[in-house]
């Protein structure tokens, strides 16, 4: 075997190999689980405050539900309960095995598509839910003068959501948002428990190999404790940006 | 009909655990969620003062505490914790799972309430505190009987959504095969194919679990509130 480091003789170049690979899945689960979250907790937020009744009950609802569940239920939920909807006989060409899961393995390396995609679902569902709350909270600090001001200089309504009530509301949440979407990198290593190779579950499989847990365990929540830090350090460039955007 | 006969069969097992397993299912996660937010609130009082203190002694070790515990994964240091800690004897008890759930889960939620904390005590207003010491009043005595309370009331809102997250997470323990409401729906299920049609109802009885546990949590929470802000306040601001 070959040793990546002269002190530690448990971390070869192939266990860093499998990592690194597990790390490229969280950083890509987190990206796209943050975008869409992001999406979903604005389009919900504004939602809640719409002139329809119904639209603004389904909404609550949604929000309600999506926030009081815990992720990892969800996550299993979405990969293991709903392909049982469809008969056996269909499952596995609908969920598993088709040209369209055949390409995305092919293009991710990850062995199972399927449960990868479920585990997005759910962490969008979740994490957009809670964005929800946030956004609406920030949705409220929004002057009414400056809505006003963009409907009479003859902004359509979406004109108005989307460059100056989403922007001023999610300019004021930004904190609470920033944690939650750092929450939601976090939560991408529960993805572990429906075989998505992320890096939590890279890990493990180390351990499985090496006997080496606490080495593992140390050295793999240094990386996390890394990434949080990367992330939330970018999140406030995001912010800073924003508030240029603003003034300048 | 079937798929229903099964989820109210496995009632128990999900609401009070397995027999000669109990307490288990959502009981279990009841008490974990208590047990360890309790005493996480306790060691985050001491935390959030110590990382709202002007002394960096004080201050810097608090304050990377809460950054690294912020900054892993629950499950991970979930493992961790059970990795470590199993083997020992602390304070008279063998290693089990439940034990480095309860562990795990109390390091967690005082990095979680420590924040909050220290947020409410940075918004005392500062005349208050120069009051209590032209009264003639300690700096450990302003903190345990005026600022203290000021940010407890302050900060009550946050801490009790940050008690109910820690009920939702409590769900990770599956993991080390604590017998939660999560791992016991599992065991229900078993790896039995011919159980598949069951998966759905089942999981849509555990998820109902949690949302009407959360939610009742919840309300109970905002009723306390309520009632916290009717009684009679320690610090009553009208005369300050």
């Amino acid at each position: 075997m070959i040793r990546c480091c002269p002190m530690a003789d448990w971390l070869t170049r192939d266990a860093l190999d499998r990592l690194s690979d597990g790390i490229v899945i969280t950083v890509g689960l987190t990206a796209i689980t943050t975008v869409l979250a992001l999406l979903l907790g604005g389009l919900l937020a504004s939602a809640r405050q719409s002139r329809s009744r119904g639209v603004r009950r389904a909404s609550g609802a949604f929000v309600d539900v999506f926030r009081n569940v815990p992720a990892l239920v969800l996550i299993i939920f979405f990969a293991f309960a709903v392909p049982t909807v469809v008969p056996q006989s269909r499952r596995t060409g609908l969920f598993f095995d088709n040209w369209l899961w055949d390409a995305l393995n092919e293009m991710t390396g990850i062995p199972i598509p399927y449960y990868a995609v479920a585990a997005t679902v759910a962490l969008v569902a979740n994490t957009g839910a809670h964005l929800a709350e946030v956004i609406r909270g920030g949705l409220s600090t929004v002057p009414s003068e400056e809505i006003e001001s963009a409907r009479l200089l003859g902004a359509g309504r979406l004109r108005v959501w989307r460059s100056v009530a989403f922007p001023g509301a999610l300019r004021s949440s930004f904190p609470a948002v920033s944690s939650r979407l750092v929450h939601n990198m976090k939560n991408t290593a529960l993805a572990s428990l429906v075989a998505v190779p992320e890096l939590f579950h890279s890990m493990q499989g180390e351990i499985a190999r090496s006997f080496r847990a606490t080495e593992f365990l140390t050295l793999v929540a240094l990386v996390y404790l890394g990434l949080a830090a990367v992330f939330s350090m970018t999140l406030e460039r995001v912010e800073t940006h924003l508030l240029r955007g603003r003034r300048g | 009909m079937d798929d229903l006969t099964f989820v109210w069969q496995s009632l128990p097992e999900l609401l009070v655990g397995f027999p000669g397993h109990r307490p288990g299912g959502i009981l279990l996660s009841l008490v974990l969620a208590v047990s360890s937010a309790a005493t996480g609130m306790v060691l985050a009082v001491v935390l959030g003062s110590m990382s709202a203190s002007t002394s960096r002694v004080l201050r810097v070790p608090a304050t990377t505490y809460v950054w690294i515990i912020r900054g892993v994964p629950l499950i991970l240091l979930l493992l961790l914790v059970h990795n470590v800690s199993s083997p020992t004897t602390l304070l008279g008890t063998q290693g089990s799972p439940t034990r480095s759930a309860l562990i795990a889960l109390s390091l967690y939620s005082t990095a979680y309430f420590a924040d909050p904390i220290r947020a409410g005590l940075r918004s005392v207003p500062p005349q208050l505190i120069e009051d209590a010491a032209l009264l003639g009043s300690r700096r450990s005595h302003t903190l345990i009987h005026v600022r203290l309370p000021f940010a407890l009331r302050s900060m009550f809102p946050g801490l009790t959504t940050q008690a109910v997250t820690i009920f939702k997470d409590t769900s990770v323990v599956v993991i080390i095969g604590v017998a939660d409401l999560t791992t016991n729906a599992q065991l229900v299920l078993g790896a039995d194919v011919a159980n598949s049609e069951r998966w759905i109802p089942l999981y849509l009885a555990v998820g109902s679990l949690y949302f009407v546990t959360a939610l009742a949590l919840t309300k109970a929470a905002s009723v306390w509130e309520l009632r916290l802000t009717r009684s009679r306040s320690p610090i009553d601001l009208r005369t300050v």
